[in-house]
C-alpha cells in the first residue's frame, strides 16, 4: 500500500491548524477564564451549520442562480450547482468563504455571549459545563431532525473549499492548508496578545478568585460574557474551517466526543498556556492520523481489528495519565511575577 | 388518540420509568456519597446488558440468575473504576471538571473495549434471550412476561435499597458520609469500605438496569451512553441526592419520553427524531429555572422523603 507523503503531511497540518484554533479557543474559556465549557462542539457546530446554510442559500444568490432545494428531488442539481460555482467563479468563492466565517463568527460569539448568562443561574460551577454539554446535544438532535437545514440525518455534502480553480488536488489543498495555518497563527497571536493584555489579567483573577474579582469591582458576568464571545467566534471559524476541509457537513461529528477531543488537546497541552493548547493539538492531531492510517492499513491487510476503537482507549489513558501525573500538562502556565518580584527577589 | 396508542406508550412508559429509577438511584448514591458525577455510570449499564447477554447465551437463561451476575459483575467493574482511577485522583483533591474528564475517560475506556470485545464476536444489537409467554392479549394491549419481570424488579430493588440506607449500619454510614465527610472521618466511619460497598451497589442497581434494558430490546456497546442523559435527567429532576425525587424524576423523563412524545407526535406531528431532545430539555430547564429540583415538592407530599441529601 502506497501513501502519498506529501498529501498526508498537508492533510496533517491543515487538521492541525483546525485544531490548534479549536484549542486556543477552550484555552481561553477554560485555561484563563475558567469556564467549564464542555458544549465546545455546540459552537464549533454554529460554524459548521452556518457553511451548510451559505453554501446553498448564499452561493446560489451571489453568482445569480435560483435557490434549489439541497435535500429534495433537486439535490444532485443543487450539489452540481456548488461545485460548478466554487469551481468557476473563484472569486465568488472566497466572498462565499469569506461571508461565512463573519456569520459564524458572529452568530457564535452571540450565542456564546448569552450562553454565558447561565453561569449566573446555576447553583454549583459544575451545573454549567453539564447545561452546555446537553445544551449542544439539544441542537444536534433539533439540526438532525430539523430536516431542510442540512438534510437532517444525510448531512450535506459539497461544501468544499475555494481552491478547487486550481484543477491540481494537491496544490489546492495546500493552498487551503496555508489559509488555515494562517488563520491559527493569527489566532494564536490574538490569544497571546490578550493574556499578557490587563484584560488577561482580569480573567486569570476571575478564575482564581472571584468573589475577590467581585469585590474589587469588575463585572464578573460581563467579563465571562466578553471571553465567551471571543472564544465561540474561535470556535466556530474552527467550525467553519472544519467542515470545508472535510466538504461535508452532518450532525454526526459534533457529539460529545468532539468536544472530549478538543479537552485532551488542552488538558495534555496545559491549561493556562497557549503554546501548550498548540502542543496538544499536535499531538492529539498525529495520533488522529495516525491510527486512521494504522487502521487503513490494517483492513488492506485483510485484518478485522478496529484502530478507532483503540484510538479512542489511547486518550483515555493519555487524560487519565495527565490527571494523576502531571497536572499542569506537558507545559505548565507560566507564574505570574510582576517587575517588584524580581527587583525584590521574592521566592516563588 | 386512540385506545391503543395511549395503553402501548403507557406501558412502554412504567417500563422504562422503572429501569431509568434503578440507572438514575445508583447514579444519585455516586453523587450523595462519593460527590462524582459519574459519566462513566453510562458504561456499568452497558457493562450489565453484556454479561446479562453472555449469561443468557452461555450459562442459563433463568432471569433472576441473569439479573444476579449482571449486578455483581457491574458492581465489580464499578469498584475496580473506583479503586484504580476515582480514588487515586480523589486523594489528589482535583477540581470537580477534573473529575468529569476522568469520568469521561474511563466511560471511553469501557467502552471501546466493550466495542472491541462486540467487534470480535459480533456481538451487537442482540437481545438477551430468555423465555416469553404472552401474559394478558386484548385487542388494545398485549403485555408479555418482559413487562412482569422489569417493573416488579425494579420495584423490590427501590425497596431493598430503602431499607439498607434507612435501616443498616451500611446504610446510616452512607448517609454520614453523605452529609459530612470530614465529620464522618472524624467519628470513624470506615470511609475506604463505605466507598467500595457504595461503588458496588452503584455498579449492581445499574448493571441490573443494564440487563433488564438488554431483555427489554436489544443490548449494544452505545446503549449505556444513550440512556445516560435521561438518567441524568431523573437525578437531575430529583435534585441530584433525593432518593424519592429520583424515583419520581425518573418516571417524569418517562412519562415526557413516550407517553407526552406520542401524544406531541398525534396532535401536531412532532417526528420521533425529537425524542432524545425531551430529557435535554428537562435537564436544561431544571437546572437553570430549579436547581433543588422536585425535592421541594417531595417536603410537601410528607414522608415520601425520608433523608436530606447533602446539599438538599
Amino acid at each position: 500500500m502506497n501513501i502519498d507523503l506529501l498529501a498526508t503531511a498537508i492533510a496533517l497540518l491543515t487538521f492541525f491548524g483546525i485544531s490548534a484554533i479549536m484549542a486556543l479557543s477552550l484555552n481561553l474559556e477554560y485555561g484563563l477564564a475558567g469556564i467549564p465549557n464542555f458544549g465546545k462542539a455546540l459552537f464549533v457546530s454554529i460554524g459548521a451549520y452556518t457553511a451548510g446554510i451559505t453554501y446553498t442559500r448564499l452561493l446560489p444568490l451571489l453568482v445569480g442562480k435560483a435557490y434549489l432545494d439541497p435535500c429534495g428531488e433537486t439535490l444532485a442539481q443543487a450539489l452540481d450547482l456548488r461545485v460548478r460555482a466554487i469551481h468557476d467563479q473563484p472569486g465568488i468563492a472566497f466572498l462565499n468563504l469569506g461571508l461565512t466565517l463573519l456569520i459564524a463568527a458572529i452568530v457564535g460569539g452571540l450565542v456564546g455571549s448569552l450562553v454565558s448568562y447561565t453561569a449566573l443561574r446555576v447553583k454549583e460551577e459544575w451545573y454549567l459545563g453539564l447545561v452546555l454539554l446537553v445544551g449542544s446535544e439539544v441542537i444536534r438532535t433539533l439540526v438532525r431532525g430539523y430536516t431542510p437545514l442540512i438534510c437532517g440525518i444525510n448531512g450535506l455534502s459539497g461544501v468544499t473549499q475555494p481552491f478547487s480553480a486550481l484543477d491540481n488536488p494537491t496544490l489546492s489543498a495546500a493552498c487551503f492548508m496555508a489559509l488555515v495555518l494562517a488563520i491559527a497563527v493569527l489566532a494564536y497571536v490574538y490569544c497571546e496578545r490578550l493574556v499578557r493584555s490587563p484584560f488577561g489579567r482580569l480573567l486569570k483573577a476571575m478564575r482564581e478568585n472571584e468573589p475577590v474579582t467581585l469585590a474589587l469591582g469588575k463585572h464578573v458576568p460581563r467579563l465571562r460574557a466578553q471571553v465567551m464571545l471571543i472564544g465561540s467566534a474561535l470556535a466556530a471559524i474552527g467550525g467553519v474551517l472544519f467542515a470545508v476541509n472535510l466538504g461535508f457537513v452532518s450532525t454526526n461529528d459534533y457529539a460529545v466526543g468532539f468536544t472530549l477531543d478538543i479537552w485532551v488537546m488542552v488538558v495534555l497541552g496545559g491549561v493556562g498556556n497557549h503554546r501548550g493548547a498548540l502542543l496538544g493539538a499536535l499531538i492529539v492531531t498525529v495520533l488522529n492520523r495516525a491510527t486512521a492510517i494504522l487502521s487503513i492499513w490494517a483492513n488492506a491487510q485483510g485484518s478485522q481489528f478496529e484502530f478507532n476503537y483503540v484510538r479512542y482507549i489511547l486518550f483515555a489513558l493519555i487524560l487519565l495519565w495527565v490527571l494523576r501525573f502531571r497536572r499542569q500538562g506537558l507545559l505548565p502556565e507560566h507564574a505570574e511575577t510582576t517587575v517588584a518580584h524580581d527587583e525584590l527577589s521574592v521566592q516563588p | 388518540m386512540p385506545t391503543s396508542l395511549i395503553l402501548d406508550s403507557l406501558v412502554r412508559s412504567l417500563q422504562a420509568g422503572s429501569l431509568y429509577a434503578l440507572m438514575a438511584l445508583g447514579l444519585t448514591l455516586t453523587m450523595a456519597v462519593v460527590r462524582l458525577p459519574n459519566f462513566a455510570h453510562a458504561e456499568l449499564i452497558t457493562v450489565g446488558g453484556y454479561v446479562a447477554l453472555i449469561v443468557s447465551m452461555g450459562v442459563s437463561t433463568s432471569v433472576p440468575v441473569i439479573l444476579c451476575l449482571a449486578f455483581i459483575g457491574a458492581g465489580l467493574v464499578a469498584l475496580i473504576t473506583h479503586r484504580a482511577v476515582y480514588r487515586p485522583l480523589a486523594r489528589l483533591n482535583l477540581s470537580t471538571y477534573a473529575m468529569i474528564l476522568a469520568s469521561f475517560a474511563v466511560g471511553l475506556i469501557l467502552r471501546y473495549l466493550i466495542f472491541l470485545l462486540v467487534d470480535r464476536f459480533d456481538f451487537f444489537d442482540k437481545p438477551v434471550k430468555v423465555p416469553q409467554q404472552v401474559l394478558i392479549r386484548t385487542p388494545d394491549l398485549i403485555l408479555t412476561s418482559v413487562f412482569a419481570w422489569g417493573v416488579p424488579t425494579a420495584l423490590l430493588l427501590m425497596l431493598a435499597l430503602s431499607v439498607v440506607l434507612n435501616r443498616t449500619d451500611l446504610g446510616r454510614q452512607m448517609r454520614a458520609l453523605a452529609n459530612n465527610p470530614t465529620l464522618a472521618k472524624v467519628i470513624g466511619i470506615p470511609v475506604d469500605r463505605v466507598h467500595d460497598l457504595t461503588w458496588l451497589l452503584v455498579g449492581g442497581l445499574a448493571g441490573v438496569g443494564g440487563a433488564l434494558w438488554g431483555i427489554y430490546t436489544t443490548v449494544n456497546p452505545l446503549m449505556g451512553w444513550l440512556t445516560l442523559l435521561s438518567v441524568f435527567a431523573a437525578t437531575i429532576l430529583g435534585g441530584m441526592t433525593s432518593f424519592a425525587g429520583t424515583i419520581l424524576g425518573a418516571y417524569v423523563v418517562s412519562f415526557s419520553e413516550n407517553l407526552l412524545m406520542q401524544w406531541l407526535n398525534f396532535q401536531f406531528r412532532v417526528d420521533f427524531s425529537f425524542k432524545p431532545a425531551v430529557p435535554f430539555v428537562i435537564i436544561i430547564v431544571v437546572l437553570l429555572a430549579r436547581p433543588q429540583g422536585l425535592t421541594g415538592l417531595a417536603d410537601s407530599l410528607n414522608g415520601l422523603r425520608r433523608w436530606r441529601g447533602p446539599t438538599g
